[in-house]
């Protein structure tokens, strides 16, 4: 029987692949995807110092070193259940049945819809499903778009078209419904980009993010936010224009945009219609963890994390034997972050296999994810390390429950 | 289209205002909302709506942090019978 299993050759399971395959464990890694790599793929952003952070770079980097250690990577396969069973772990796929000693969730993320009327029509697609199309396939996805949801992921997508020669036409906010909820307040969305200013080389957003400290200025700054929006990389960023309707018969032929208050609500005789071929739904990211959900591990939501994650210590251990989580199921962070996560989870693993690993260089890989994060460049969260802890203490508090139940 | 008429699962084809108007009269939670109109009870599995019918489900009902809201069963991928069931016979 094999060591271990990884579910998911993203940047945390092909790290903890190589940092497991380096103590010398026999492991077999899943990919649904036809590509080693995961959001990695899409990557490229620069960072402060002019580098540039190209994720094809990093995953072929990565997938050459999983190669030099002679990695069974399978790929395009997809696993529909799993099951632990006599101290073992089943993984059940549309090929086969595989079985490990240990298995390890590096499911990442996935994307939120938003709903506006029309996202149904052939021409809308997630804006990372753009990101692929365009990065990983390199075919673009229309000659012209429009992205509805203003967040880090849609501003870094946005970039990323715009250096593809695509282009964007607005980035815009959903309308206000239920489902769309605070992305569609203008207020609200302004004071989650503040902690992103950095990224936007606009005098006006960084001139904000000093000036917006109290709730007074930021009101007036979403008050004289200007209409037609702000520039970034050319494209118009709208905090005051919400899509209210996608248009077109058979496929997308443009949006109907109208200004909206403060406070989300659309002024009536402001709509106009911007003409575009296809449309990017941006409703963020939310840790993919459906298959920890199956185990029967203990959840908690943590909106800081993005929605619910599989409770986990720092060292990546999950509260049933045998089970680890790493990169983005355990919260939506940067790629780095997945990767010293990843280590994290391969180092307690080969220790719960009996190698051994020295305490020392287990709690060194922990502190390099707290380090890596505060370093992130990018934050999807600018309280994830609140969210961080709210986790640490449930974890705490399980721990400690479960001590008194022995007793 | 206005919001009553836009498709939120688009497995079963439940709308916006269907969601909306059950939510509002049985203030239900996202099982009973999900059990009362099939929204994310399609062929997909709930991957896409998810979140959607989550969201108007918790405009009337306060979120249990400890708790997924709608409940994963296998499998979790579509998947052939087949190789659901498939039992080597050498």
């Amino acid at each position: 029987m094999r060591d271990l299993i990884i579910i998911g050759s993203g940047p945390a399971g092909l790290t903890a692949a190589i940092t497991a395959a380096e103590h010398g464990l026999d492991i077999l890694v899943i990919d649904e995807y036809l590509k080693p790599g995961g959001r990695l793929l899409g990557q490229l952003y620069e960072e402060p110092g002019g580098n540039w952070w190209n994720g094809i770079e990093e995953s072929r980097k990565l997938s050459e070193r999983a190669g030099a250690l002679g990695l069974d990577i399978r790929l395009g396969v997809s696993v529909h259940n799993i099951e632990q069973e006599n101290g073992s772990w089943l993984v059940y796929t549309d090929r086969e049945t595989f079985e490990a000693k240990s298995l390890l969730l590096a499911t990442g993320a996935a994307e939120a819809p938003v709903a506006i009327p029309g996202w149904t029509l052939p021409g809308v697609m997630s804006v990372g499903a753009a990101q692929v199309m365009t990065n990983v396939h390199r075919v673009k996805p229309g000659q012209k778009g429009v992205i509805i949801g203003v967040n880090v992921l849609s501003s870094a997508i946005a970039m990323e078209l715009h250096i593809a020669g695509i282009e964007v036409a607005a980035i815009a906010l959903p309308k206000n419904n239920r489902v769309n909820g605070s992305a569609a307040i203008p207020t609200e969305v302004m004071n989650a980009l503040l902690h992103v200013s950095h990224m936007a080389p606009s005098a006006f957003v960084k001139m904000g993010s000093k000036l917006m400290k109290n709730e007074f200025m930021k009101k007036m700054g979403i008050t004289f936010y200007p209409k037609n929006g702000v520039r970034m990389w050319d494209i118009p960023v709208m905090l005051r224009k919400a899509v209210i309707r996608i248009e077109g018969t058979d496929q997308v032929e443009g949006v109907t945009l109208a200004t909206v208050t403060a406070d989300g609500k659309v002024i009536s005789g402001t709509e106009e219609v911007i003409g575009c071929d296809f449309v990017c739904i941006a409703g963020g990211l939310y840790p993919l963890a459906e298959l920890a959900a199956l185990t029967g591990c203990p959840f908690y939501h943590i909106d800081e994390l993005g929605g619910s994650v599989p409770l986990h210590s720092e060292d990546m251990r999950t509260p049933l034997d045998g089970l680890y989580v790493a990169g983005n199921i355990t919260g939506i962070e940067g790629a780095k972050v997945a990767m010293s996560q990843g280590k994290t989870a391969a180092l307690s693993i080969a220790k719960d296999l009996g190698k051994d690993i020295a305490e020392a260089s287990l709690s060194e890989a922990i502190r390099q994810i707290s380090s890596t994060r505060s370093d992130a460049h990018i934050q999807f969260h600018q309280d994830v390390e609140v969210g961080r802890r709210k986790l640490q203490e449930y974890w705490e508090q399980h721990a400690t429950g479960k001590r008194n139940i022995l007793v | 289209m206005t919001d009553r008429d836009m498709i939120v699962c688009r497995c079963e084809e439940v709308s916006y205002g269907e969601l909306v108007d059950t939510a509002g009269q049985f203030a239900c939670n996202s099982r009973e909302l999900k059990l009362r109109t099939r929204a994310g009870m399609g062929y997909c599995g709930g991957r896409t709506c998810r979140s959607s019918v989550d969201a108007i489900a918790l405009a009337a009902a306060e979120r249990d942090n400890t708790q997924i809201t709608l409940k994963y069963q296998p499998p979790v991928r579509p998947v052939h019978f087949g190789d659901l069931g498939a039992i080597s016979n050498d």
